[in-house]
Formats: C-alpha cells, sequence, structure tokens
C-alpha cells in the first residue's frame, strides 16, 4: 500500500516563487476553512515540505553568474569571469 | 604693359579657400536653424540665420553622428567649426563640427522631449503599462557592459541578499554609437531567451550624452517589446532617461536596480517562519476543535459499551492528545532559529506518529475509519503503520 494522496517530490522542483505562493494559499486555507483532520493534515505536511524547500533554496550561497552568448557561439552561456575591482 | 595676370575660376577659389582656411581660426557662431536636410550619405546641410544674414553650414557624417536627433527648424543653436569655401559652387560655408542648443545639452533635450511625446501618444508611458515583477526570481537578466562598474555593484548586491540567485549577463556597449542598437538586441536577446524572469537594463552615470543610447528609440520599442519585466537602472538619481519611463519599474542607480530585483534573503527567512507559526496555530485549531467532537464521541462510546473498539477509540484520543501537545509546544518555538522548528515539525507529520507505535485503520479507499459505525461485523480494512500496512478483519463484535 502507498500513502496515496501524498505527493512524492516532483522530478522538476517547483520554484522559490511558486513556493511561497502555494505556501501562502495553504496558511490561508488552513486559517480559513474549518477542514477534515486528514485534509489539513495533509495540507500542513505539504506546506512543511515547501517550507523546507525554499529554505534549502535559501541556503545556497553562492551567486552563479553566467553571460549569454550571441547565436554565433556554439554554447549559449559560459561562466561570467568577473572583473576584479 | 604687360598682360594682367589672369586666373582660373578654380586658382580663385582656391586661392580664397586656402585664404580663409588658413586665416581664420575654428570659431563658435550662434543663430537659428534653417533649411536642415540630411543627405542619404548622411551629411547635414543647413543655413544658420539671424534678422539680417544667412550663413552656408555643413556638418559632415562622422560628426552628425553624434547628434542625438536633427534639430528643428528655428532653433537657436551654436555650432563650432571652421570656415572653408566649396570651390565647385564658390560658396563659403562653415564646416561644424559640434552643434549645440540652448546651453550644451539643450539638443539632447529637445530630442528626449519628442521622443517622449511620441511615445507617451502611443499609450507606452501609462502606469496600467507597468508589470508587476517576480517577488522572488530565482533568474535575473542584466543587460549591460561587462566592464563597467554598473554590473559589479549590481552582482555586489545580488550577491548580498540572494546569493541563490542566477545571474545572466549580456553584454553591450552602453555608449558611443550604435551602443542603441547593441543595447536594444540585448534586452531582446536576453529578455526573450526564456531563461530570465526579471531583466535589469542598466548604465552607470554620465552625461545626458554618454547617456544617450538609454534615450533612443530602439531601446524603448525594445523594453516595451520584452516578455519580461525591465528595471531600468540608467545613471544616477537625477538621470531620467526614457528607459526609465518605458520600463516596468525605474531604479536611480544600478545598485537601487539590483535590491529591486531581489529581496533580502532575511526578510524571506522571516516571511517563511511566519507561514509556518501561521500553519500550526491553525492546525492547532482545527485538532482542539476535532478534539471537541471526539469528547462527544467518547461519551457515546461509554454508553454503548462496545469492547472491540476500546483499543481503537483510545488510538485516536492519544493521536489527537499528542498533536494538541505538540501544537501546544509549538507555539512557544516562536522565536526558536527555523532550521530547529523544521526538525520539530516532523514530530507532527502523522507519518512521525505512526514511527511511533501508532497505527491508523483505513478502509479500502483509504479513509480512516474513526468510529464504532465505521466497523462491521466480516468488513475488512487496513491497520496503517509505520512501514506498510496490516490486512484486518472485524470478528466477534456485539
Amino acid at each position: 500500500m502507498t500513502d496515496a494522496g501524498r505527493k512524492d517530490a516532483p522530478e522538476n522542483a517547483p520554484s522559490l516563487e511558486e513556493r511561497l505562493k502555494r505556501l501562502e494559499e495553504i496558511v490561508r486555507s488552513l486559517e480559513a476553512a474549518d477542514l477534515d483532520m486528514d485534509a489539513a493534515l495533509g495540507l500542513f505536511e505539504e506546506g512543511v515540505e515547501h517550507v523546507r524547500g525554499a529554505e534549502a533554496t535559501l541556503r545556497v550561497a553562492e551567486l552563479k553568474v553566467e553571460e549569454l552568448l550571441g547565436p554565433e557561439e556554439d554554447s549559449n552561456l559560459r561562466p561570467l569571469e568577473e572583473a576584479p575591482e | 604693359m604687360t598682360e594682367p595676370r589672369v586666373w582660373s575660376v578654380t586658382q580663385v577659389n582656391r586661392a580664397v579657400r586656402a585664404m580663409l582656411e588658413d586665416t581664420v581660426e575654428s570659431l563658435w557662431v550662434s543663430g537659428e536653424v534653417a533649411n536642415w536636410t540630411r543627405a542619404r550619405s548622411g551629411h547635414c546641410y543647413f543655413s544658420l540665420k539671424d534678422e539680417q544674414a544667412q550663413l552656408r553650414c555643413v556638418m559632415f557624417k562622422a560628426a552628425a553622428a553624434s547628434l542625438p536627433a536633427d534639430p528643428e527648424e528655428g532653433t537657436t543653436v551654436r555650432a563650432l567649426g571652421g570656415l572653408t569655401l566649396y570651390e565647385a559652387r564658390g560658396e563659403y560655408q562653415l564646416v561644424v563640427r559640434r552643434l549645440e542648443a540652448e546651453g550644451a545639452e539643450g539638443l539632447w533635450r529637445q530630442a528626449f522631449e519628442r521622443l517622449r511625446a511620441k511615445l507617451e501618444v502611443e499609450g507606452l508611458l501609462a502606469p496600467e503599462r507597468k508589470r508587476a515583477l517576480p517577488r522572488f526570481p530565482e533568474a535575473v537578466g542584466v543587460v549591460t557592459s561587462l566592464v563597467g562598474a554598473a554590473l559589479a555593484d549590481i552582482l555586489t548586491v545580488i550577491r548580498r541578499r540572494a546569493p541563490w540567485t542566477r545571474v545572466i549577463v549580456r553584454g553591450a556597449r552602453v555608449q558611443g554609437e550604435g551602443a542603441g542598437e547593441e543595447v536594444a538586441e540585448a534586452i531582446q536577446a536576453l529578455g526573450g531567451s526564456g531563461l530570465v524572469e526579471v531583466l535589469i537594463v542598466a548604465r552607470g552615470g554620465g552625461s545626458l550624452e554618454d547617456l544617450w543610447a538609454f534615450n533612443e528609440e530602439v531601446v524603448a520599442r525594445a523594453i516595451v517589446a520584452c516578455p519580461v519585466p525591465v528595471i531600468s537602472a540608467v545613471g544616477h538619481e537625477v538621470d531620467v532617461t526614457i528607459s526609465d519611463l518605458v520600463a516596468d519599474v525605474r531604479a536611480p542607480t544600478p545598485s537601487a536596480g539590483a535590491e529591486t530585483a531581489v529581496k533580502d534573503g532575511e526578510g524571506l527567512g522571516e516571511a517563511l517562519e511566519i507561514s509556518r507559526t501561521r500553519m500550526s496555530g491553525a492546525l492547532r485549531a482545527i485538532a482542539s476543535r476535532r478534539r471537541e467532537v471526539l469528547g462527544l464521541h467518547r461519551s457515546q462510546l461509554r454508553q454503548s459499551g462496545v469492547g472491540l473498539v476500546r483499543p481503537r477509540r483510545e488510538l485516536v484520543d492519544r493521536v489527537g492528545d499528542r498533536m494538541e501537545a505538540a501544537m501546544r509546544g509549538l507555539a512557544t518555538l516562536k522565536r526558536a532559529r527555523l532550521s530547529e522548528v523544521a526538525g520539530k515539525m516532523d514530530v507532527l507529520s502523522p507519518l512521525a506518529t505512526l514511527r511511533r507505535g501508532y497505527a491508523l485503520p483505513q478502509d479500502a479507499e483509504g479513509r480512516i475509519l474513526r468510529t464504532v459505525g465505521a466497523f462491521a461485523e466480516g468488513d475488512h480494512f487496513a491497520l496503517r503503520v509505520s512501514d506498510g500496512t496490516v490486512p484486518c478483519e472485524v470478528q466477534g463484535g456485539s
């Protein structure tokens, strides 16, 4: 038997924006509706998952800087070497 | 008597030309512009005039390229140039190297106002056109010079506030002839790449002339057509460019542009914490409402005195108690660090509850069986435990 109704992590993790948006919806639903305990727990778990996911994103500490090259280049993106100040 | 010396026309014009060019130094001449024409070659021909007189002028392509736009008829200007003679016609003229109106930046202001009015008529400056920025972009595009301080400033800000961000830069010359086209092309390429959620178009401070690319129509049109919102971050606070006017957001400097693009991570952490607190508060409220219902069931059960379901009833009861206790504990954790709170959250999950040795009876559809009425003699149900389910059958009821 599987955990019916619980979402496994999708292959494409939601973006920070999506997570925060969903989180807002969840908070609102939990606060507004008199939900069934199962539904409430389901939402709560999903919410906690989004909080964790967002926190994981926020923990990334190194800025990734790339340069978009013109169409004549082979590879479209390359890491940008920053000029020393 | 000797024959008088006879000059050819060419000789005369050449001599006069040499005289003019050699004896009259460069000079500034002020007057009103008349009959301005820009030839296909790119050279511009016009006259300067006052009440009594006119002076033929030419501005060759290279010099004319530095003009923001052709001056309007009657504009009072001053021209710097040298006198010469156009031998083919025998007309003398001023070869203008520099043309200014109403102070050094007059022509630029004039061109600026003209383009502004044009875009305004098209409705492109209307406030309702402004798009909202993504609140938490993961990918930010930057169009600017790869060697300028503007880029360094932007990266410094994003690194400080939101280092998880992916920054994609498209380099463009931001000054000089053709800069407008390059900037417009970069906006088009990066904005349309699908890689970024918001675009910063940036340049450090400079004279109106230095910033001119950002007052060109081609750049304005590229910003208007950009599929993602554009932040214009050009010059210093006092400089307003056409880019600023058509962009979705105007930032006074490149650093401010970066601050507009990415929220502070600190604030975001707080927002997450607040969500978490609100969720657990709401869950607690729901749980306590359920407790009341459970209390009702308990008294009913006591009256019916059914032995079989007693363990089940206690289970439900205890899960409810634990839940509420956990929630109460949670409320006191509001000010705890997020990561600590995250750990506690696990405790509240039904799965974690199962791991501690509790079990949940479920019917074939996965519904939780929570009352006596849900169990009938001979019914099959599943008991969900931490690592799976156990098939069960109801036996020997009342």
